[in-house]
C-alpha cells in the first residue's frame, strides 16, 4: 500500500512535468500538469497519514540508482511523515491557485518551464522528508532549491526578479556547503552514509566532534529556515516569486529547515548538551522580535509576510530549542511538550501564511501593485479574497479561537517549566525568552491589523484598486482550503497535538511519553504544565461579543440613532488621500522601536515659483537602516569580490604560466608524498 | 542622559494649589462651579471644542486666558479637545464667514449629543464691524442653535466661564 501511494506520488508529480513540459502552452497541458501536482500531493498526504495513524515505519532502497555514493534509500517515520502531510496540505490548493495566477504570465514567460518547475520541486519537496542517506537528502535538497531558484525567476524581466533569485541561489548554495560539511563530519567515522550509520556513529563520537557538526547543519538548515541573521534572501525572493509559489516557499520550504534541524540534532546526534538549546532560544527569540519589527515597516504587502515567516520560523525554532534545553537537562516530559508546540505551530504555519501569500497574490493580481499604500477599500472589491485574508490574518496573528492562538499559547506555556531549574542562567534565558514571545505576539497582532486594514478598508487609493475585480474560481478555491485548513486545524487541536506529541516523543528517544492531551476539549498535560480549554476560550469569546453586542442594543434602543459623516477636519469632500497609510500606521512603533530602526526621514516641497503659500508637490521618503546588508554581508561580500580581483592575476592568459602552475603542483604534492612517506 | 541630568539639577518648580490669591476667589469658585455641573451633566469633567468661525482672534486670545497661569482651568479638568467626537460643548467665535459655514455645521455635527454651544463675543451674536460684509454669512445661531451668548469685545476669560457655566445650568435640549 505505502509502496503503491509513493509510486503514486513519484509518477502524478512527474507525469505533471511531463504534460507541462510537452503541453505547458495549451489549456489541457496545463490542467494535466496541475492535475499531476495536486494528485502527488494527496498520495504524499494519504502517505503520510498513514505513517503517523501508527502505520509500520516504511522503508524503500534502490542500491544502483547512483550506487557509487551509496543508492537511493528512503525511510518514512513519523518525523518525516509529519512534514510530508505538511507538504501536501499546502501543495494541493497552491496548485489549484496556480492554474489561474499563472495565466497572467502566457505570452510573456514560459509556462511550461513554470508548470515543470513547480511539479519538480514538490516532487524534491516531498522526498527530502523521506531521504534516509545522505547522497538522497542531499539529492533532494539540491533538486528543491534549484527548482525553487527558477520559480523565483519566473518574472525575469523584471531587474528586481533577477537581484532576488541572485541572493536565494547565493543563500541556498552556501547553506547547502554547510550541509556537506556537516554531513561529511557525521559519516567521518561511520561504515556508511545511510542515516542508520550515522546514528551509530555520533552516539560513538566525541563532544566537540558533535558539537561541530551541530554548529554546520545549523547554519545549514538555518540558511534554508530563514533564520536571523541568514533570512535576508526571504524579504527579497518571496515577493519575486509568483504567490502561489510564495505560499509553497514560505509555507512548506523554509519549514524543511525546521526538519533538518531536527533530524540532524535529535535523530541522528541523539540531542547534546545545554548550550544546543540555549543558541537555538537566542536565535528563535532574535529572529522572532526581529522579524515582526521589520514586518511592521513594510509597505510591501508581500515582504511584510516574508518578514512575517522570519518571524514564525523564530517562534518554532524557540520551541525546538527549548525542547533541546529540556532534553539535555532530563527534563523529558517538558521536551516534549515543546516540541510538540513547535511542530503543531510549524504546521499551522504552513496553513495560514500559504493562505496570506494566496490572497496576496489574489491582490496583486487584481490590483497590480504589491504596495500596500495604493491598495484600500478592497473588501467590497474582492469579496472571497477579503474574508480570506482576514481569516489568515486572524489565525497569524495568534488571536482565539483560530489555530495560531492555540499553538502560540501552548509554545507560551511549554516554556514556563524552563524558569523553575536550578541553573539561573537558563531560568533568567526562559524569563526573557517568554518576554520576547510575548512581545512578539503582539507586534504581530499589530503587523496583520495594518496588514488587513489598509489592505481591505476604507476607500481606494489607486484606479488599480478602484477597479479590482475578484479573482477566477480555481484562485478562490485554493484561497477557500487553506482557510478551511486553518479551521480544521484549530478544531482539531486535540487530534494534532496527540500527533504532534507522538512525534515529539518518537524524536526523543524510545524512554520519552508523549505529552497527554486530556479529552473534554482542554489542554491538561499530567504534570500540569499546560492549561488551556480551547472549549472555554470559543464559549468565553462568542459569549463576550455577544453580551457586547446585547448591551450596545439596550443602551442604543434608549437614544436615537444619528449618522453622520467621518470627522475630516470640517473639509468638504474627503478623499482617499486623506486616509491611514501603511507607513503613517508604523510611524509610531517606527518611533517607539528607532534604536533598532535608525529611521531616516525626508521631505522635499516643491512651492510655487511666485509664492511659498502654494505647494505644488511634496515629497516623502522614510527608511531604516539595513542592519544586516550593510554590517554583515556587504562587508563580506566586498571581501568576497577583493579576493576574486586578486585572484584574477593567476588567470593571466599564459599557456607558461599555466604549465608553470601545473608542474609546481606536481613538485609540491611529491614533495608531501615523499615527507609523509605515503605509497 | 540629559533630561536626568536636569531633572536633578531643576527638581520640583511647580507650587502646589494653595489658597486662591486675593482677587482670585471669585474665578476660582467660578470654575470649581462650571467643574461641579460639568460632573453632575456628564459624569465627568467638561471637554471643549473651540472653533473660531472667523473672528478678528481677540476672543481666542481671552480663551487661550483660561488656559493660562492665572486661571489655570485645566486644573479644575475644563480642558480643550483636538476633536469635536471628543467634546462636550463648542466655544465658537466671530461672524460666520461663508468658508466656515460648512465646516462649522459639520463640527456641530460631528460632536457627540448631549452637546451645548458658547457663543463668544459681540462678533458672534451681531457680526459687530464685519456686519454686512459680503464675506460673512451672519451671526453664529443662523447656522447652529446657541444656548448661550457672551457678550464683549473681547469679553474676558471669567466672563466665558460665566458663560459656559450658564450653558451648562439650562435644560439639556433633546
Amino acid at each position: 500500500m505505502a509502496a503503491t501511494l509513493l509510486a503514486v506520488m513519484v509518477g502524478a508529480y512527474g507525469a505533471g512535468a511531463a504534460a507541462a513540459l510537452l503541453g505547458g502552452g495549451h489549456p489541457a497541458g496545463r490542467a494535466l500538469s496541475t492535475a499531476g501536482a495536486v494528485a502527488g500531493a494527496g498520495a504524499g498526504l494519504l502517505l503520510g497519514s498513514q505513517v503517523l495513524a501508527g502505520g509500520p515505519v516504511w522503508t524503500f532502497a534502490a542500491p544502483d540508482v547512483v550506487g557509487l555514493a551509496g543508492g537511493i534509500l528512503l525511510r518514512l517515520d513519523a518525523l518525516g511523515a509529519f512534514f510530508l502531510v505538511l507538504v501536501g496540505m499546502v501543495a494541493a490548493p497552491a496548485a489549484l491557485y496556480g492554474v489561474g495566477y499563472s495565466t497572467q504570465y502566457a505570452g510573456r514567460y514560459s509556462l511550461r518551464g513554470l508548470g515543470a518547475a513547480l511539479n519538480l520541486f514538490l516532487l524534491a519537496t516531498s522526498l527530502v522528508p523521506l531521504a534516509d542517506n545522505v547522497v538522497t537528502f542531499l539529492l533532494a535538497w539540491e533538486g528543491m532549491s534549484l527548482a525553487s531558484y527558477f520559480l523565483v525567476l519566473t518574472d525575469h524581466d523584471e531587474p528586481e526578479t533577477v537581484g532576488a533569485g541572485n541572493w536565494y541561489l547565493g543563500m541556498t548554495q552556501v547553506g547547502l556547503a554547510f550541509l556537506l560539511a556537516a554531513f561529511l563530519g557525521l559519516g567521518a567515522a561511520a561504515p556508511s552514509l545511510d542515516f542508520a550509520d550515522l546514528r551509530v556513529a555520533a552516539a560513538g563520537s566525541t563532544g566537540a566532534a558533535r558539537g561541530a557538526v551541530f554548529a554546520l547543519a545549523l547554519v545549514g538548515f538555518g540558511s534554508k529556515a530563514g533564520l536571523i541573521p541568514l533570512h535576508v534572501w526571504l524579504p527579497r525572493a518571496h515577493p519575486a516569486a509568483p504567490s502561489h509559489v510564495s505560499a509553497l516557499m514560505s509555507g512548506v520550504m523554509i519549514k524543511l529547515g525546521v526538519y533538518g534541524l531536527l533530524r540532524v540534532g535529535l535523530d541522528l546526534l541523539g540531542g547534546g548538551p545545554p548550550w544546543w538549546g540555549v543558541l537555538l532560544i537566542v536565535l528563535g527569540a532574535g529572529s522572532a522580535v526581529l522579524g515582526v519589527l521589520y514586518a511592521l515597516m513594510e509597505d510591501d504587502i508581500k515582504r511584510l509576510l516574508a518578514y512575517s515567516s522570519v518571524e514564525n520560523v523564530g517562534m518554532i525554532i524557540l520551541g525546538v530549542g527549548a525542547g533541546f534545553l529540556f532534553q539535555a537537562l532530563a527534563m523529558p516530559g517538558p521536551a516534549a511538550l515543546a516540541l510538540a508546540a513547535a511542530l503543531y505551530h510549524t504546521l499551522n504555519h504552513a496553513a495560514f501564511k500559504g493562505l496570506l501569500f494566496l490572497a496576496a497574490g489574489s491582490v496583486l493580481h487584481a490590483t497590480g501593485t504589491r504596495n500596500m499604500n495604493r491598495h484600500g477599500g478592497l473588501i467590497r472589491r474582492l469579496p472571497w479574497t477579503g474574508p480570506c485574508f482576514l481569516l489568515g490574518a486572524v489565525a497569524i496573528a495568534g488571536l482565539p479561537p483560530l489555530n495560531g492562538f492555540f499553538s502560540e499559547w501552548l509554545l507560551f506555556q511549554s516554556l514556563l517549566p524552563g524558569i523553575g531549574v536550578s541553573s539561573p542562567v537558563v531560568a533568567v534565558l526562559m524569563v526573557l525568552a517568554l518576554g520576547m514571545l510575548a512581545l512578539t505576539a503582539g507586534l504581530a497582532a499589530s503587523a496583520f491589523a495594518k496588514a488587513f486594514g489598509i489592505t481591505f478598508l476604507a476607500l481606494p487609493r489607486s484606479a488599480g484598486a478602484a477597479e479590482a475585480h475578484e479573482s477566477p474560481l480555481s484562485m478562490r478555491v485554493g484561497m477557500v482550503g487553506l482557510a478551511a485548513a486553518c479551521v480544521g486545524l484549530a478544531l482539531g487541536a486535540l487530534p494534532v497535538l496527540a500527533t504532534t506529541g507522538a512525534v515529539a516523543a518518537g524524536l526523543l528517544g524510545p524512554s520519552a511519553e508523549p505529552p497527554t492531551f486530556a479529552l473534554g476539549l482542554s489542554f491538561r498535560t499530567p504534570a500540569g504544565l499546560a492549561r488551556m480549554s480551547p472549549a472555554a476560550v470559543i464559549v468565553g469569546l462568542v459569549g463576550g461579543v455577544a453580551l457586547t453586542w446585547l448591551v450596545v442594543r439596550a443602551l442604543a434602543s434608549r437614544r436615537p440613532l444619528r449618522f453622520a459623516d467621518t470627522w475630516g477636519c470640517g473639509r468638504v469632500g474627503q478623499s482617499p488621500r486623506m486616509e491611514y497609510t501603511a507607513t503613517a500606521y508604523a510611524e509610531p512603533l517606527r518611533r517607539v522601536f528607532s534604536a533598532v530602526y535608525r529611521p531616516t526621514e525626508d521631505v522635499t516641497v516643491d512651492h510655487h515659483p511666485e509664492s511659498r503659500y502654494f505647494v505644488q508637490s511634496i515629497a516623502y521618503r522614510a527608511s531604516i537602516l539595513p542592519w544586516f546588508e550593510r554590517y554583515l554581508y556587504e562587508p563580506l561580500l566586498a571581501w568576497v569580490a577583493r579576493g576574486g580581483r586578486r585572484a584574477l592575476a593567476l588567470q593571466s592568459g599564459s599557456v607558461h604560466a599555466y604549465l608553470a602552475y601545473v608542474v609546481g603542483a606536481l613538485v609540491i604534492l611529491l614533495g608531501v608524498l615523499m615527507v609523509t612517506g605515503a605509497p | 542622559m540629559l533630561l536626568f541630568a536636569k531633572m536633578l539639577r531643576v527638581g520640583l518648580v511647580s507650587v502646589p494649589i494653595g489658597p486662591p490669591a486675593p482677587g482670585e476667589e471669585d474665578v476660582v469658585h467660578l470654575v470649581r462651579e462650571v467643574d461641579a455641573e460639568s460632573r453632575r451633566l456628564f459624569g465627568r469633567a467638561l471637554a471643549i471644542r473651540e472653533v473660531d468661525a472667523g473672528s478678528c482672534n481677540g476672543c481666542e486670545i481671552e480663551i487661550a486666558g483660561l488656559t493660562g497661569p492665572v486661571y489655570d482651568s485645566e486644573r479644575f479638568g475644563i480642558h480643550f479637545v483636538a476633536s469635536p467626537r471628543h467634546a462636550d460643548l463648542l466655544l465658537v467665535t466671530g461672524p460666520v464667514t461663508r468658508n466656515m459655514e460648512v465646516p462649522l455645521r459639520k463640527t456641530y455635527e460631528a460632536t457627540p449629543a448631549p452637546k451645548l454651544v458658547v457663543a463668544v463675543g459681540d462678533c458672534a451674536r451681531t457680526c459687530g464691524v464685519f456686519q454686512g460684509s459680503y464675506a460673512v454669512v451672519g451671526s453664529v445661531d443662523r447656522v447652529v442653535p446657541v444656548d448661550v451668548f457672551v457678550d464683549g469685545c473681547p469679553p474676558e476669560p471669567a466672563q466665558i466661564l460665566r458663560g459656559i457655566l450658564t450653558a451648562l445650568r439650562r435644560p439639556l435640549r433633546a
